[in-house]
């Protein structure tokens, strides 16, 4: 057993990374969807009351953030460069960062996976001041106390990769400023360059086609996230496109004080995603239906999806409001690459042309051309991704409908298992099924998501159907102009 | 424990958990005193280097290498019954001298030195007796441990400055007083090490225990394929930091060259371990412990 624990720790660490890692899913005992709040690098990025409309003053914000301080290792901070090789060198950033993109399934993890990420997270001390100070020097080219009219040399919050440290600009805004650990992306960089080793691990848990494609991918979103121009620029326009948005809130980039290594964002205060547990169902479930509508208006109005569902990554204001936070990996669609999913969900669930369905999947590469498998077959195992959708009416996501999401996808004996696969510009998509339907499933959340939907869909544009859609309509009415998000 | 008495030696399932354990539980809370190195200690940095199991695991090459040292543990210690709880034993003994204060140091090593007395025997392949107590034999499991550490943390670890060489041979003398070998006859410096390793040459031979127990190591049964992988490149690192000449006393071939990328990989395979042993309960708390106290020592 023990031997077992071992194995499935670096196999599933591995897997867990690409999210493929079928042979590691063990499917929890029915109920248990429990979502980690407290840590994980997102969950860390701090939270942030924010903006303009739900402003308070500069120095309350700063105050309250102070509050809300993360108990950090400060006894143990980082104090050079060298210590931040030592801690996260040979390859240990790189499982950091693997974990921390597979955080939030980790419902689907066993055990001892779940114990090495989370171990693996703790191990991180954050840096201490000095050593945040310096980064900051070297970035924006003055130390942060000549930078900021007040900066708190005490981080706030850690994230994977950096932490977050309060401070009020000269011109009075109130704002968290994310640090990266120095070096940290070059050894990130050079262990995905070096990648004979990870070839060999993770030829255990992939098919041997895919890992080049997996790792290929892997690198990609890995150096996307360790340049934070990236994620204050997925930030910056999709702040612009919610602006003025009736319940969904995206703080606003201060780009002067943005580069590739820090990146300053309106600081926002609200309540954390555990403290739902305490409110009224109504209130629950009006916040679930803000998550859902911002995950699919990003998707088919600003072509866009951010890839980190995670529970950390919310503040929550009350009716319906919700603050979104961290968008280091938001992926951009295409066209083309949008049109095969919106056939899939029309034809299965609109059109009903289960037909039409099987061959949008194979379009998107989801299914290989000519499978000998039934049709009825294939809707059969895919069906319950679109559980939610299919038919009218209030329906309930339950941890259990989230984790039977989850052991669909990682079931290697389905009859389908062998001709499916996920192609590279999809694979962030399936956090919708493992992250979205987690978190819905935590709130169990109620509403007619169909009736939702088709006000989301394209080839529907349906009617309001509950007073966040009337609102909704009426914010995209007064916005008008280009949905679209320029990539 | 054992049941499989046909089989010679038992699985090395658990070999993670268990030698996490032992660390972990030798690694003292609030010790009385800073113990036989200290947190300044050129010792504690070669023994947090994260090239250290691949120093132990060439260590143990080495030291099998001479027939007497490895009779005694053929044929006495519970080795092929238990090879992981000799292992996680060995551990837990190297943390204590380390980490512990004296007093729990010296306990652990006179228990050593008891369990030692009765371990005498005569030796089938040279028709030699020995004596584990035998300071000959203690020196050369000493030695062989002590140029292991350098010659790994230069080539996978964090290398050692020229003076913290000689620092660091000066500094674990009395890791071998402690076991009972005589002051006088442990070297000091790293000349006195090279000198001294060289002069037991002649001595040393591949024998049938060496050749059997050593493969196991290098590719312990039970042990999973997905840490199977990393033992792969933890081995080869071993191997490829041995002399060339002990090398071929055992037949292994010549590893590949380490070019950059080739340590980078190996460096790599250490992280992999490391996080998996960082996973096991207390494994973390212990290094914090340990870097608490190295703090305090620098602190004015």
């Amino acid at each position: 057993m023990k031997r077992l624990l071992t194995t499935l720790t670096i196999g599933g660490l591995i897997a867990a990374l690409v999210l493929l890692g079928r042979r590691l899913w063990r499917p929890g005992s029915a109920g248990t969807t429990r979502l980690r709040v407290a840590r994980g690098t997102a969950a860390i990025q701090l939270a942030v009351r924010g903006g303009m409309r739900y402003a308070s003053s500069a120095p309350r914000l700063f105050a309250a953030a102070g509050e809300h301080r993360q108990r950090l290792r400060t006894d143990l901070a980082l104090q050079t460069a060298e210590d931040v090789a030592t801690t996260l060198g040979a390859m240990k950033g790189v499982l950091m960062k693997i974990g921390q993109m597979a955080s939030y399934v980790d419902d689907g993890l066993s055990p001892a996976v779940r114990r090495t990420l989370s171990r693996l997270q703790d191990s991180v001390p954050p840096m201490s001041g000095e050593l945040a100070a310096q980064v900051v020097t070297e970035e924006l080219g003055q130390p942060p106390e000549l930078l900021f009219d007040r900066w708190d040399p005490e981080p706030i919050a850690a994230a994977s990769i950096g932490q977050v440290h309060r401070a009020i600009t000269r011109d009075g805004r109130a704002v968290a400023v994310k640090v990266q650990y120095p070096g940290i992306a070059e050894m990130i960089a050079a262990d995905l360059q070096n990648v004979a080793l990870l070839r060999r691990m993770l030829r255990i848990t992939a098919p041997s086609q895919d890992v080049d494609a997996l790792i290929a991918e892997l690198r990609e979103r890995v150096l996307e996230e360790l340049d934070y121009r990236r994620e204050a620029s997925n930030q910056r326009l999709l702040a612009a496109h919610y602006a003025g948005h009736p319940t969904i809130h995206i703080p606003g980039i201060v780009s002067e004080l943005s580069t590739r290594r820090v990146v300053t964002s309106e600081l926002a205060d609200g309540a954390r995603f555990a403290e739902l547990a305490g409110w009224s169902q109504a209130e629950r479930d009006l916040a679930a239906e803000t998550i859902y509508r911002f995950t699919f208006r990003s998707l088919y109005d600003a072509h866009a999806f951010n890839g980190d569902p995670h529970p950390g990554n919310y503040l929550f204001h009350g009716d319906g409001k919700v603050t979104f936070l961290d968008f280091g990996l938001v992926k951009h669609f295409s066209p083309a690459e949008l049109q095969p999913l919106i056939d899939m969900v029309r034809y299965l669930c609109v059109d009903e042309d289960p037909a039409g369905f099987r061959a949008a999947m194979v379009r998107a590469g989801f299914l290989i051309p000519d499978a000998p498998v039934s049709t009825d077959t294939v809707v059969e195992h895919m069906a319950v991704f679109y559980d939610t959708v299919r038919r009218p009416g209030p329906r309930q996501i339950t941890g259990d409908y989230a984790s039977a999401v989850v052991r669909r996808f990682f079931d290697v004996r389905s009859p389908l298992a062998q001709y499916v696969s996920v192609p590279r510009s999809y694979v962030i998509l399936q956090r919708i099924n493992l992250g979205l339907f987690a978190v819905l499933g935590e709130l169990t959340a109620t509403a007619d998501w169909r009736a939702i939907a088709e006000e989301i869909w394209p080839f529907v544009q349906g009617p309001p159907s509950t007073p966040m859609g009337a609102a909704e309509a009426a914010w995209r009415a007064r916005r008008g102009g280009p949905d679209r998000l320029p990539a | 424990m054992s049941t499989v008495e046909q089989d010679p030696y038992a699985t090395a399932a658990g070999l993670v958990a268990r030698s996490a354990a032992a660390y972990a539980a030798s690694v003292p809370d609030d010790p009385a005193d800073e113990g036989f190195f200290g947190p300044g200690s050129v010792a504690w940095r070669v023994s947090t280097d994260l090239s250290s199991p691949v120093a132990g695991l060439r260590a143990l090459l080495l030291q099998a290498l001479h027939p007497l040292a490895m009779a005694g543990v053929d044929q006495h210690s519970d080795w092929r019954q238990d090879p992981v709880g000799r292992l996680a034993a060995t551990s837990a003994y190297l943390a204590t001298i380390n980490f512990a204060e004296r007093a729990v140091a010296e306990r652990a090593a006179a228990r050593v030195r008891r369990i030692h007395e009765r371990v005498t025997g005569v030796d089938s392949v040279t028709g030699r007796p020995y004596a584990a107590g035998d300071p000959a034999l203690l020196l050369w499991v000493h030695s062989t441990l002590v140029e292991s550490g350098i010659v790994v943390a230069a080539l996978f670890g964090t290398p050692l400055s020229a003076p913290d060489r000689d620092r660091y041979v000066a500094e674990m003398v009395v890791a071998a007083e402690l076991v009972g070998v005589p002051r006088g006859q442990v070297p000091a410096s790293l000349a006195g090490l090279g000198a001294y390793l060289g002069s037991v040459r002649p001595e040393l031979r591949c024998t049938p225990a060496a050749q059997e127990s050593m493969a196991y190591l290098l590719d312990p049964p039970g042990l999973d394929e997905d840490i199977a992988e990393i033992w792969l490149d933890i081995r080869n690192a071993a191997i490829a930091a041995l002399p060339s000449w002990a090398r071929e006393m055992y037949g292994y071939p010549e590893p590949l060259p380490l070019t950059d990328s080739r340590r980078a990989e190996l460096r790599q395979a250490l992280g992999v371990l490391d996080t998996v042993f960082l996973g096991e309960p207390g494994v973390l708390e212990a290094r914090q412990r340990i870097e608490l106290r190295v703090r305090a020592a620098r602190r004015p």
